[in-house]
């Protein structure tokens, strides 16, 4: 299956085919379970984040959450971010390997990288979608960056 | 020229590491010939009425406040209660950002002095009130504001105290206002020697410190001054009026009666204890920044210096954060729920701003929206 890429000026974000995509530029794939999923950063906020250093979560493991809840924070050489939950769900558990070093985020972000895993019903965004929406918002993307670059 | 006169805002709670650092600073500066020292309750929870804030008022001359407040938190509480003068500037250097582990938003370099030029020019008026009219004339006094948490080291805030200190004889006052020049300069030594007895005890730090020693804690959340006035913690915003314009967006916004209007129509924070507890909400809708909730976590709310101007990007945003509105929504439900009161989301008191805002296509919200509107509630 060949990915799709959204080109960040000269920088190619690839989209794997093989999972769905939230609004909030996380990748889910499903996990065995019905609505499990793992849930990872895409490409795309890798990209924007470069270098994790910091990852920490603000709820426990099996949490209810609802879309845009506050659930954790993340620090890289680039950003700082708090991280919110893509949608209405249960963040079922944290990925354990990434709590002492965050670096797999950006060495394996589509695999060993992942962050959690969720259950939720919600739908989310196909890559083509994903792709589109990633279009759509990345005029608005630039002038974040160069906004608080000055 | 008068002794500046300092002022020790104490800490809430009882930490012992601001305790300690609130007595050693009183110490140091009681036996220092070229200031008076004093000591209040933590000026943001002071009532009007209170009598530290009475002594405060009482006090003609410079000022050197020291509180463990962001700068511009403690000069506009103490402009609301009438304890008002021309913005000294501190040269203390801010704690850096590498420093503050629990901060959102840091980039907040040198205190108080950085906005001072702009400030000077911005309030041409006068009165310090850049855009907002304000009949109140601005006492020809300068009043310095130190932020507590920026070190732990007492020999910093003495070395900038003495500095202030002895710089003000080369620093005459008019500099902002030569009209004011001929006014009799205020004799603050002769007046503070004949306070009345019950404001003068501030002016007798060691005395006060040593009563609140032996007086035993009625409640951890009461900070117990030696004369009995309990000063419970408060929580309500404090606006900045040298960035406020004036915009009525805040008393529009607000649905619990917190802001009022003065006879000029100027915005004013009327009903302090009104407020909700936690609740910055009309902070965040505000568009100049110039409400401050002193007591919130976040730098930017609490009153930190200058914008969100870390060296590193937020990128909250894209990750999903509410906007500053939704959130500000979401957190004035929360009390309408509390008090019992229906809620309203974004249909009441949202910035206008936003409707100047280039169209996006029209969804069901801006519908049911306009719907509601048309109900006339």
């Amino acid at each position: 299956m060949s990915d799709l890429t959204f080109l960040m000026g000269k920088f190619e974000a690839h989209i794997p085919t093989d999972r769905i995509y939230s609004d909030n530029h996380l990748w889910l794939q499903a996990d065995g379970e019905p609505n499990c999923y793992r849930v990872g950063f895409t490409a795309y906020s890798v990209r924007l984040l470069q270098d994790v250093y910091f990852l920490e979560w603000s709820i426990d493991p099996h949490s209810a959450v609802h879309k845009k809840q506050e659930i954790g924070e993340i620090e890289s050489s680039k950003a700082v971010s708090t991280l919110y939950a893509p949608a209405d769900g249960t963040i079922l558990d944290f990925n354990e390997r990434l709590l002492d070093d965050p670096s797999a985020i950006n060495t394996d972000g589509y695999a060993k990288g992942f962050l959690f895993r969720m259950q939720t019903e919600v739908t989310f965004l196909t890559p083509e979608e994903y792709v589109a929406h990633l279009a759509a918002g990345w005029d608005k993307t630039e002038k974040l960056i160069k906004g608080q670059y000055n | 020229m008068a002794k500046p006169l300092v002022v020790i805002s104490q800490a809430q709670g009882k930490n012992p590491a601001k305790q300690q650092l609130e007595a050693e600073l009183v110490a140091a500066l009681s036996s220092d010939a070229n200031v008076e020292v004093s000591l209040v309750p933590n000026l943001y929870d002071l009532a009007a009425d209170h009598s530290a804030m009475q002594f405060l008022r009482s006090i003609p001359g410079d000022v050197i406040v020291l509180s463990w407040l962001y700068p511009r938190g403690a000069r506009w509480i103490l402009d609301r209660q009438n304890v008002r003068g021309h913005e000294g500037v501190s040269l203390l250097e801010s704690k850096t950002d590498d420093e503050e582990s629990d901060d959102e938003s840091p980039a907040r370099k040198n205190g108080n002095g950085r906005h001072g030029s702009d400030d000077a020019k911005k309030n041409g008026n006068g009165n310090g009130h850049g855009e907002v009219p304000d009949s109140r004339p601005l006492p020809n006094r300068k009043i310095y504001c130190l932020d507590l948490r920026d070190h732990s080291e007492v020999k910093v805030y003495l070395d900038e105290i003495r500095r202030i200190a002895v710089g003000q004889v080369f620093n005459l006052p008019g500099q902002l206002s030569s009209t004011l020049t001929s006014i009799a300069e205020p004799k603050q030594d002769e007046q503070v020697e004949n306070l009345p007895h019950e404001l003068a005890k501030y002016l007798r730090p060691l005395d006060l410190l040593a009563e609140q020693k032996s007086a035993t804690s009625l409640d951890d959340d009461d900070d117990v001054p030696a004369n009995g006035e309990i000063v419970r913690r408060r929580w309500y915003p404090v606006i900045d009026y040298s960035r406020c314009t004036n915009c009525m967006e805040c008393i529009d916004f607000c649905l619990f009666g917190v802001y009022g209007l003065d006879p000029l129509g100027s915005i004013l924070v009327e009903q302090q204890d009104s407020c909700k507890k936690g609740c910055p909400a009309c902070s965040r809708v505000c568009p100049a920044n110039a409400i401050v909730f002193p007591g919130h976590k976040t730098p930017a709310i609490a009153g930190a210096d200058g914008e969100v101007g870390d060296v590193k990007i937020d990128l909250s945003k894209l990750f999903g954060a509410p906007s500053a509105v939704e959130l500000a929504a979401r957190e004035r439900d929360v009390e309408l729920v509390r008090d019992g009161r229906d809620t309203v989301g974004l249909t009441i008191g949202i910035p206008k701003r936003l409707k100047d805002k280039p169209k996006k296509p029209r969804d069901e919200l801006d519908d049911l929206i306009d719907s509601l509107d048309a109900l006339e509630l």
